[in-house]
C-alpha cells in the first residue's frame, strides 16, 4: 500500500507544503538519530564495529543537511505541534525484558534507527511524473537508498549473537518501534493529503 | 481485500472463481506478489477452477516482520488459506522460493492436496545456488530492491521478453519496487541461513505431482529438478521449451493450461505420473511430447543416457 506526493506541478515538482511537512519529518527522524549516534559515539575509538557508529552518525547528519538544503519550505504552522509529538516519539523508552539499560539503551537506538531506515520510503512516495532532476527529488532517492545500506548496522546488531538469547524481546521491541514510527509516518502525509491506497499502481 | 491472522500478522489473500470448484492455490515467488497471477486467475476461472492467491509474509500487502521470517510461518500461513478453502479438492503450486514452500507444505499436510505442481523450484541449495543466492542479498544490501531485479530480470526471462520492453524497464519493476521493502526481501533471503535440504523428505509426497522446470533455467536449473522427479513417488517432470526461471512470468498462457489440464487429468483418475519426463508444446492446447528415448534429458545436447 502506498501513497504519493501530488499534484505535482507542471514541471513535475512536488507542492511546496507537501515538501515541507514531509522534509520537516524525515529531519525529525534521521536529525534525532544523528543526535543519538553523536552521544554514543567514543572520542576515540576503542573497537571496530564503532566505525560503524561513526559512518551512521555521519550519513544522518548529511540526510539533515541535503533536506535542509533541497527543500521547497513554505510556512508551515501545523509544525510547531507535530514537531513536538514526533521528537517525543523518538525518545528512549522501557523495553520489556531487558533490564541491563546500557543494554537497553543500545537496542532503544538500534530498534528507533532500523524502524527509520526500513520504515520509511520517501522516494516511494515519487509518481511516476515526477521531475527528476528536481533537487527535493533527488534527495528523497538519495535517502532511501542510503537507508537501505545504514540498515544493515542496525540488522547486523539486531540479528547478532549477543542479542539471540533475547531474540524475542528484542523482535517484540522493534516491531513496536516499526509501528510507533509507521504510524507518525502516515499521519504526517495524510495531513498534507497524501493518502494510501490499496492500489499502489501509479 | 480479505486477510488472514496468523499471531500479530496479517496476510492478505485474494479468492476467485465458484465456491464448490476445485481450488488452485499459488504461492508467489521471492520477489513477487498476488496480481502478478491476475491472467492465471482468469484462465483458470474460465476453466472452472476457483483460485487462491496471497503475499507470503514480508511482501506485498502482508504484513512484514521486522526481523525474523521463519519458513515454518510460511507453511503455517499457506495452511490457513487452504483452511478456508472448505472440503474439496485443492491443487497447489508455487514458483521458485513459492514451489518450496508448497513443497514443505505437502510434506507436512500433503493429505489435504489433490495435486503439486513446483515450478522453477528446488529442495536444497547446491552449491552453485547458495554462491548465487549470497550474491543477490548482497546485490540487494548494497544496491537496493533496484538492483536486485537489474540481476533477476535478465537471468531470468528470455531475449525475446525483454527486447520490447528494453526501454521500458522501469515501469517493468516500479510495481514489485513499490510493493517490497529491502528489509522483508532480506529476510526471506535470510530464511535460508538456517536451510536443511528437504530432499530425505520428499518421498513423503504422495499426491499427484506435475514439476514444471524452463528449458534454460540459469537459476535452478534440471539437476535440481530431477532431485523432485526421483524422490517424489508419483512424479513428472515437464520441460517448457525455451524458458527461463520466471516462465510463470512470460509463458502466462501456457503455464495456466498446464496447470489446468493437470488438475483435469488428476480428477479424472486419467494421472499417471511414473516419474515420466515430458516436454510442453510451445502454445497452450498443444500435445505433450515423451522426452526422447534413451537420451539424457539433464543434458543441453543431445547425449545418450548412461544406463545404471
Amino acid at each position: 500500500m502506498s501513497g504519493f506526493f501530488g499534484p505535482l506541478d507542471s514541471e513535475g515538482r512536488v507542492p511546496p507544503n507537501q515538501q515541507t511537512r514531509v522534509a520537516a519529518f524525515l529531519i525529525s527522524a534521521h536529525g534525532a538519530l544523528a543526535r543519538q549516534f553523536a552521544f554514543t559515539l567514543p572520542l576515540k575509538l576503542d573497537t571496530a564495529w564503532q566505525t560503524e557508529l561513526n559512518a551512521q552518525f555521519y550519513r544522518e547528519a548529511e540526510i539533515v543537511s541535503l533536506l535542509m538544503r533541497a527543500t521547497a519550505w513554505v510556512p508551515d504552522l501545523a509544525l510547531g505541534y507535530m514537531v513536538v509529538s514526533w521528537e517525543t516519539a523518538w525518545l528512549p523508552a522501557p523495553i520489556e525484558g531487558i533490564a541491563d539499560r546500557s543494554l537497553a539503551g543500545a537496542i532503544h537506538l538500534a530498534t528507533l534507527a532500523h524502524a527509520v531506515h526500513a520504515g520509511i520510503r520517501p522516494a516511494a512516495l515519487l509518481p511516476v511524473n515526477a521531475k527528476a532532476d528536481d533537487p527535493f527529488v533527488m534527495a528523497l532517492r538519495r535517502i532511501e537508498f542510503e537507508s537501505g545500506r545504514l540498515l544493515q548496522g542496525q540488522i547486523l546488531f539486531l540479528k547478532g549473537p549477543e542479542l539471540m538469547p533475547l531474540r524475542d524481546a528484542v523482535s517484540a521491541a522493534l516491531e513496536k518501534r516499526h509501528a510507533g514510527v509507521r504510524k507518525l509516518w502516515r499521519e504526517a502525509l495524510e495531513s498534507v493529503g497524501i493518502t494510501f491506497t490499496n492500489d499502489a499502481e501509479r | 481485500m480479505p486477510f488472514l491472522d496468523h499471531g500479530s500478522y496479517r496476510i492478505r489473500y485474494e479468492l476467485e472463481g465458484p465456491a464448490g470448484a476445485p481450488t488452485y492455490v499459488l504461492v508467489n515467488g521471492l520477489t513477487q506478489y498476488a496480481e502478478l497471477w491476475a491472467a492465471y486467475r482468469d484462465a483458470l476461472v474460465a476453466r472452472h477452477f476457483r483460485v487462491a492467491t496471497f503475499d507470503l509474509l514480508g511482501q506485498g500487502g502482508s504484513d512484514k516482520p521486522a526481523l525474523f521470517i521463519n519458513q515454518d510461518d510460511q507453511v503455517t500461513a499457506l495452511r490457513l488459506l487452504i483452511d478456508e478453502l472448505g472440503d474439496g479438492p485443492v491443487f497447489l503450486s508455487g514458483i521458485s522460493f513459492g514451489g518450496l514452500i508448497a513443497l514443505r507444505y505437502a510434506i507436512a499436510h500433503g493429505k489435504r492436496l489433490s495435486g503439486l505442481v513446483p515450478m522453477s523450484c528446488f529442495a536444497e541449495l547446491s552449491p552453485q545456488l547458495l554462491l548465487i543466492g549470497n550474491a543477490l542479498r548482497t546485490g540487494l544490501i548494497l544496491g537496493g530492491t533496484g538492483y536486485l531485479q537489474d540481476l533477476l530480470l535478465p537471468m531470468n526471462l528470455s531475449d525475446q521478453w525483454l527486447t520490447p520492453l528494453l526501454d521500458k524497464l522501469d515501469s517493468v519493476k516500479r510495481q514489485g519496487w513499490l510493493v517490497n521493502d529491502v528489509y522483508a526481501l532480506q529476510n526471506l533471503m535470510e530464511s535460508f541461513l538456517d536451510f536443511q535440504p528437504l530432499t530425505p523428505q520428499l518421498s513423503s509426497i504422495s499426491v499427484p505431482t506435475m514439476i514444471l522446470n524452463g528449458e534454460f533455467d540459469f537459476l535452478t536449473p534440471r539437476p535440481l529438478h530431477e532431485t523432485l522427479r526421483v524422490e517424489i513417488p508419483d512424479s513428472a517432470l515437464v520441460i517448457i521449451p525455451k524458458a527461463y526461471h520466471a516462465f510463470t512470468l512470460e509463458r502466462g498462457a501456457l503455464t495456466a493450461d498446464l496447470l489446468a489440464r493437470f488438475a483435469e487429468n488428476v480428477l479424472a483418475g486419467h494421472w499417471q505420473g511414473n516419474k515420466a519426463v515430458w516436454i510442453a508444446p510451445e502454445d497452450p492446447g498443444g500435445e505433450l511430447t515423451p522426452f526422447p528415448a534413451g537420451y539424457d534429458h539433464l543434458r543441453a545436447i543431445p547425449v545418450q543416457r548412461v544406463s545404471a
